[in-house]
């Protein structure tokens, strides 16, 4: 098992329930994604895998997180990306101010330099629009060409698994097919697992195995990318697939409460 | 003109301190956004390590013997004082190091007591002379020391690996911890940098004048050099430093006479000056948005 989480519980500043008791399971060489509305606590999920919750006011109140079967509950984020797990925060998490090739330095910062220049020119070959903007500040990139610097950066923290939160957040229909389908080869290619947390189900959808649904801190659904798609519920709750009226919003509200 | 020139070559010599002073402060504040209030204290340990050390070694070998000894106070400062309240506000922090600066005075003086004290021996003299123009010793030491240290910090800051994770730390700290760069052991070393260029600064202020409680008014003095450079920029506290410095010889030259005491109160009406037109100092960096 690559990354397992157990019924986690995690809570902020001491009275703020976030995680209600979640888990799940990442094998090897496996996409999984992990869907749910806004606050539905997935991106404490990757907090909480990524050993940053501290940094957040929050901390697990019970639970485990374990990482190729050790425990990793409690450790924090040096040793858990030195174990192989890195994870890609919400809301573009690169250095605005340093630019792209110097993103890179910093995400490589555990490789020898000869490591790190074979691990750049990567990166470089494989998006060659950061290459044409090596030098100029990351915060002046495109949407898309950030969230490129961003898989480029962390595929030099070398990982096993990526747990990647909310690549397509305000990218172009467009751009989302193209980060997801990036995503999708460089698993294949690298033999990585992925954990895709998204709001963007349609999207996740076509590029895994498995999904986890997340809502108010806990998993209302789970099971393969195929029984998800032809799921009633969750097609019509995360997917869109029908246009929810007035009727059906109530009807919604009414299941919440039983899941 | 000629009777001008050793006043700014005076000026030039206070700079490089003011400017060594300044580089410690703004990169502290760079990194950690900790406004350093002691750091006029960090200046006055540095000294007193220099003097204690000048007691057993000749002066340049205690200088340099009091730098490693700089670096681990300031590692034990951020130990002690700051990741305690890393996380919390940071104002918390700040109000920490006035306490810091309050516990480093009484301390020292305890220590080493209130006298003014000299240092036994002196650097070799470099001072010289060309045509009516006497270049003081204390000049060159000062200017020999601080320019290649400042300059080299920037290239490191810029160009070195080690740098680029201090600055990816200083604007995000939280990505930094998620791509697994050990953060909190570079900012201790941040810190132990920063108490290292205080003290090499005070070990130069004490060569020229003793060590005494005194020389904690120097760090009051950082504020308007940081200021006026920008306070997230480490080139503009070098450069600050010397126009600081040049522009109080100056006044010392012209206005004292006018105006006794002027020179004092100078940096500030600069400071509030350039801020007028240029409220990120002279080499601060603007804000990136994207809209």
């Amino acid at each position: 098992m690559i990354l397992s989480v157990e019924n986690l519980k995690v809570v902020y500043r001491g009275v703020i329930l976030a995680l209600d008791g979640v888990s799940l399971e990442v094998r090897e060489g496996e996409a999984v994604a992990l869907l749910g509305p806004n606050g539905a606590g997935k991106s404490s999920l990757v907090r909480a895998v990524a050993g940053l919750l501290p940094k957040f006011e929050g901390r697990v109140l019970d639970g485990h997180v374990r990482l190729f079967g050790e425990e990793a509950t409690h450790l924090d984020p040096v040793r858990i990306t030195g174990l192989g797990l890195t994870a890609v925060l919400e809301g573009r998490p690169l250095f605005r101010y340093l630019t792209p090739v110097e993103n890179l330095v910093a995400a490589g910062h555990r490789l020898s330099p000869r490591e790190l220049r074979e691990g750049m020119d990567e990166v470089f070959t494989r998006f060659p629009r950061l290459y044409e903007r090596r030098h100029e500040q990351a915060g002046y990139l495109s949407g898309g060409e950030q969230q490129m610097l961003l898989i480029g950066m962390a595929l030099l923290t070398r990982p096993r698994v990526l747990v990647v939160d909310e690549p397509s957040l305000g990218l172009a229909p467009k751009l989302v097919e193209e980060v997801m389908h990036t995503l999708d080869a460089l698993r294949r290619e690298k033999g990585l697992s992925l954990l895709l947390v998204e709001q963007n189900a349609r999207a996740a959808l076509a590029i895994v195995d498995r999904v986890y649904v997340m809502e108010r801190g806990r998993v209302v659904f789970e099971g393969d990318a195929q029984s998800a798609q032809e799921d009633q519920d969750v097609m019509e709750f995360y997917l869109g697939k029908e246009e929810v009226g007035f009727r059906q919003a109530r009807r919604y509200r009414r299941r919440k409460r039983w899941v | 003109m000629s009777d001008l020139l050793p006043y700014l070559i005076g000026g030039l010599a206070n700079g490089a301190l003011y400017g060594l002073l300044a580089l410690g402060f703004v990169l502290v504040y760079r990194a950690t956004s900790v406004v350093n209030f002691a750091i006029g204290e960090f200046l006055l340990v540095g000294a007193y390590l220099t003097y204690t050390f000048a007691l057993f070694l000749p002066l340049p070998l205690a200088m340099l013997a009091a730098l490693p000894a700089a670096f681990l106070f300031g590692i034990i400062v951020e130990r002690g004082f700051v990741r305690p309240l890393l996380g919390r506000n940071v104002v918390a922090v700040i109000m920490a190091t006035i306490g810091l600066a309050s516990t480093l005075d009484g301390g020292a003086q305890l220590v080493w007591g209130p006298d003014l004290k000299y240092l036994p021996g002196s650097l070799p003299n470099l001072g010289f002379q060309t045509g009516e123009i006497f270049v003081s010793s204390r000049a060159v030491w000062n200017l020999l020391l601080a320019l290649p240290l400042g300059l080299g910090l920037l290239w490191l800051l810029r160009r070195s690996r080690y740098g680029i994770l201090v600055r990816a730390i200083s604007e995000r700290e939280v990505a930094a911890l998620a791509l697994g760069i050990p953060t909190a052991r570079i900012l201790a070393g941040v810190w132990g940098v920063s108490a290292l260029l205080a003290t090499l600064a005070g070990a130069l202020l004490a060569v020229a004048s003793g060590v005494g409680p005194n020389l904690v008014f120097l760090g009051l003095k950082v504020f308007p050099v940081a200021i006026l450079g920008g306070l997230d920029s480490v080139g503009g506290a070098l450069l600050a430093g010397f126009i600081l410095g040049i522009l109080e010889a100056l006044s010392q030259r012209y206005l004292e006479t006018v105006l006794p005491g002027f020179t004092e109160a100078l940096p500030f009406l600069v400071v509030l000056l350039v801020l007028l037109v240029r409220p990120y100092g002279l080499l601060g960096e603007r804000q990136i948005e994207r809209v």
